[in-house]
């Protein structure tokens, strides 16, 4: 097991920066997921950790030792790769065992390791059989297998579950998460899916073109956004943004009055950070919102319900409000049909304020 | 009666129109075949001719009249071209430099192929542009300087001399530049992670993951060398050191014009040629349409 330490790192393709000056420290024994949207720098930052990718700038240290310079096989570094990268020719057996192979390994020694693995990742079946013949999970096992057989300090996934239907990627998840417990092995986890990295880390790294927008834990994320980018970009459905202007401020706490009039006060992060007549935007997640009836006097705002997913567990309805469009999420009993006008309150204790420049105040 | 003849055979209505678009179908289907079967017989009557002489006497050849089956049946020609020439030597002679040609421009091909297609190093892409650029010079221009180096080199009438010219072959490391190209490239940078050197890469992934066309490649390379008679024919002149395409040859000279003889060594010739391409027609088909896009 090692810790992972990226000093200073910047990556550039001519004159285009895809990592900028990017500080991380992924802790010994701990599962860490970058996130982010599409060309973010998440996989070139996975691939930099991996060796690659050569570093522009900066410096990669696994387990203390400098890595920046040595090569991908002498990293002590497995990857999980999202096509999987199972070599075709090769049985399941040979492909676990080919690292192993490339080193001269004696064949009993490779057979012992590779009933090892695959009785702890359940492929004892598969492993006369070639990746053709497996199906999607059970390739993705044998690629899981593939980087367990070289007993990495540090695990590297790249997507890993994206190729995999909805069911067998929640199956997957559950193995990762477990396989994760069993190994107690540092893994490093890029993935655009906020589920994904939510469900499996214990640190999350919100990339945005090229920089770490946040990194913490999951519910630190998810409850303290720390700008409007990952507010936006974790938790489903997304944060609602309303505009508003501050309209008092005393203490810790904020009056913001909201388009349409309706004002709420909000307890801000940050002391002396919205003053009176400064332009923000309230953010405020749709579990947050409650409905109400009509008249009921604790209602900020009234609208008109316009479409109603019902999910059985939960309730999501996209409502027409004076404080423009907001998406509201309940319990999956909640009976309210579209048309309807319904009165909704917002939670002020969880709702977030963000300035101009995206940063939470 | 002739209204009710008429409507039984050809159907009334929407599906007459049907019926008479399945005819032409039919008609055009019939011609195809016709015109088809036609050349069949033109291309194959000239290589029944040649086996079926191979078994007359020659008396019989040289008389008028065509005779499409042998009247008197002898194997005369075969033990003749098998016992009183040297085919035994020139078939060695053949199936070593075939062999050497074939093994040695597969590997450096596949070794050529794999460095430009997946190594960074300076000059690459001017060491690519020299390869096509190699490609648009037909081999028999360059014939009198092989000729001349050969023989400053004193490979005339050796195995060498006979191999080494032979083994300019960019159009087989187009090829695998081309196929190593399509390898994605997560197999790369899986095995180097594990550990993989360049060597092992080419051997034990690129390779293998192209094996068909390896196999390919190998095969129409090798038919090519056993089918090569201009530079054989220049290089070799002691009749021990010639191959069995060049060797025929010597039948005619030594003998006069002897229609079966000079029939049966043409057939004995060509017989391993057939013989792999039988076994391995499929791969064949595959190697000609390989480079049938780049040979044009």
């Amino acid at each position: 097991m090692a810790s992972v330490e990226l000093r200073n790192i910047s990556k550039r393709y001519g004159a285009v920066e895809v990592i900028k000056n990017l500080d991380l420290t992924v802790d010994d024994g701990s599962f860490c997921a970058l996130l982010g949207p599409s060309g973010c720098g998440k996989s070139t930052l996975l691939r930099m950790i991996a060796g690659l990718e050569t570093i522009t700038e900066g410096s990669a240290f696994i387990g203390g030792v400098d890595v920046t310079r040595l090569a991908p096989s002498q990293r002590r570094v497995a990857m999980v790769f999202q096509s999987y990268a199972l070599y075709p020719h090769l049985t399941v057996r040979d492909n676990i065992c080919f690292s192993l192979s490339l080193a001269g390994v004696s064949r009993d020694v490779q057979n012992a390791k590779a009933a090892e693995i695959a009785k702890m990742l359940q492929l004892e079946q598969l492993l006369d059989r070639r990746p053709a013949q497996l199906s999607g999970g059970q390739r993705q096992r044998v690629a899981i297998g593939r980087a367990l057989v070289r007993a990495p300090e540090v695990f590297l996934f790249d997507e890993p579950l994206s190729n995999l239907d909805a069911l067998l990627r929640v199956q997957m998840r559950l193995e990762l998460a477990k396989l994760h417990q069993n190994l107690k092995t540092t893994m490093v986890y890029v993935t655009h899916d906020q589920v994904e990295a939510m469900t499996l880390a214990d640190k999350i790294v919100v990339l945005d073109k090229g920089r770490i927008s946040q990194a913490g834990a999951p519910l630190e994320l998810y409850n303290s956004p720390a700008n409007k980018f990952v507010a936006s970009f974790i938790g489903s459905p997304a944060m609602n943004f309303i505009p508003g202007t501050v309209t008092s401020a005393d203490g810790n706490s904020v009056t913001v009055e909201m388009q349409g009039g309706a004002q709420i006060p909000i307890r801000r992060r940050h002391p002396n950070s919205a003053t009176p007549s400064s332009p923000l935007e309230v953010g405020i997640r749709p579990e947050h919102i409650t409905i109400l009836n009509t008249g009921d006097k604790a209602a900020l705002t009234t609208g008109i319900v316009q479409i109603v997913e019902q999910l059985g567990n939960s309730t999501i309805a996209y409502v027409d409000t004076p404080i423009g469009q907001l998406v509201m999420e309940g319990d999956g009993g909640i009976a309210i049909a579209p048309n309807d006008t319904i009165g909704l309150s917002l939670d002020a204790t969880r709702a977030h304020m963000f300035g101009t420049d995206g940063h939470v105040i | 009666m002739t209204t009710i003849a008429a409507n039984l055979n050809e159907p009334a209505g929407p599906n007459a129109a049907r019926f008479n678009r399945i005819m032409m179908l039919d008609r055009a289907g019939l011609i195809i075949t016709v015109v088809t079967f036609l050349g069949a017989i033109l291309w194959a009557f000239p290589i029944y001719w040649t086996l079926v002489t191979t078994f007359k006497p020659e008396q019989d050849i040289v008389r008028p009249g065509v005779d499409f089956f042998p009247d008197r049946f002898t194997l005369e020609a075969y033990t003749h071209v098998l016992f009183n020439t040297k085919i035994g030597l020139w078939y060695v002679n053949s199936l070593v430099t075939s062999a050497m040609v074939t093994v040695l421009v597969i590997m450096m091909s596949a070794a050529a192929g794999y460095a430009i297609s997946q190594l960074e190093f300076p000059g690459r892409k001017f060491l690519w542009w020299m390869i096509l650029a190699s490609f648009m010079v037909p081999i028999p221009a360059l014939i009198v300087n092989h000729f001349v180096l050969m023989s400053q080199f004193k490979l005339i009438n050796t195995w060498t001399g006979v191999v080494l010219p032979q083994l300019i072959a960019p159009v087989t490391v187009m090829i695998y530049k081309q196929f190593f190209d399509s390898v994605p490239k997560d197999f790369r940078e899986a095995a180097i992670i594990d550990g993989a050197t360049e060597f092992q890469l080419l051997f034990r992934l690129y390779l293998p993951m192209n094996w068909g066309i390896t196999t390919a490649l190998a095969i129409i390379t090798f038919i090519s060398a056993w089918n090569n008679f201009l530079w054989p024919f220049l290089v070799t002149t002691s009749e021990e050191m010639m191959n069995i395409t060049v060797g025929i040859t010597q039948v005619t000279d030594a003998f006069g014009v002897k229609y079966a003889r000079d029939l049966a060594s043409a057939i004995l010739a060509a017989l391993p040629v057939a013989i792999v391409y039988l076994i391995f027609q499929r791969r064949v088909t595959q190697a000609i349409m390989l480079t049938a896009g780049i040979k044009g």
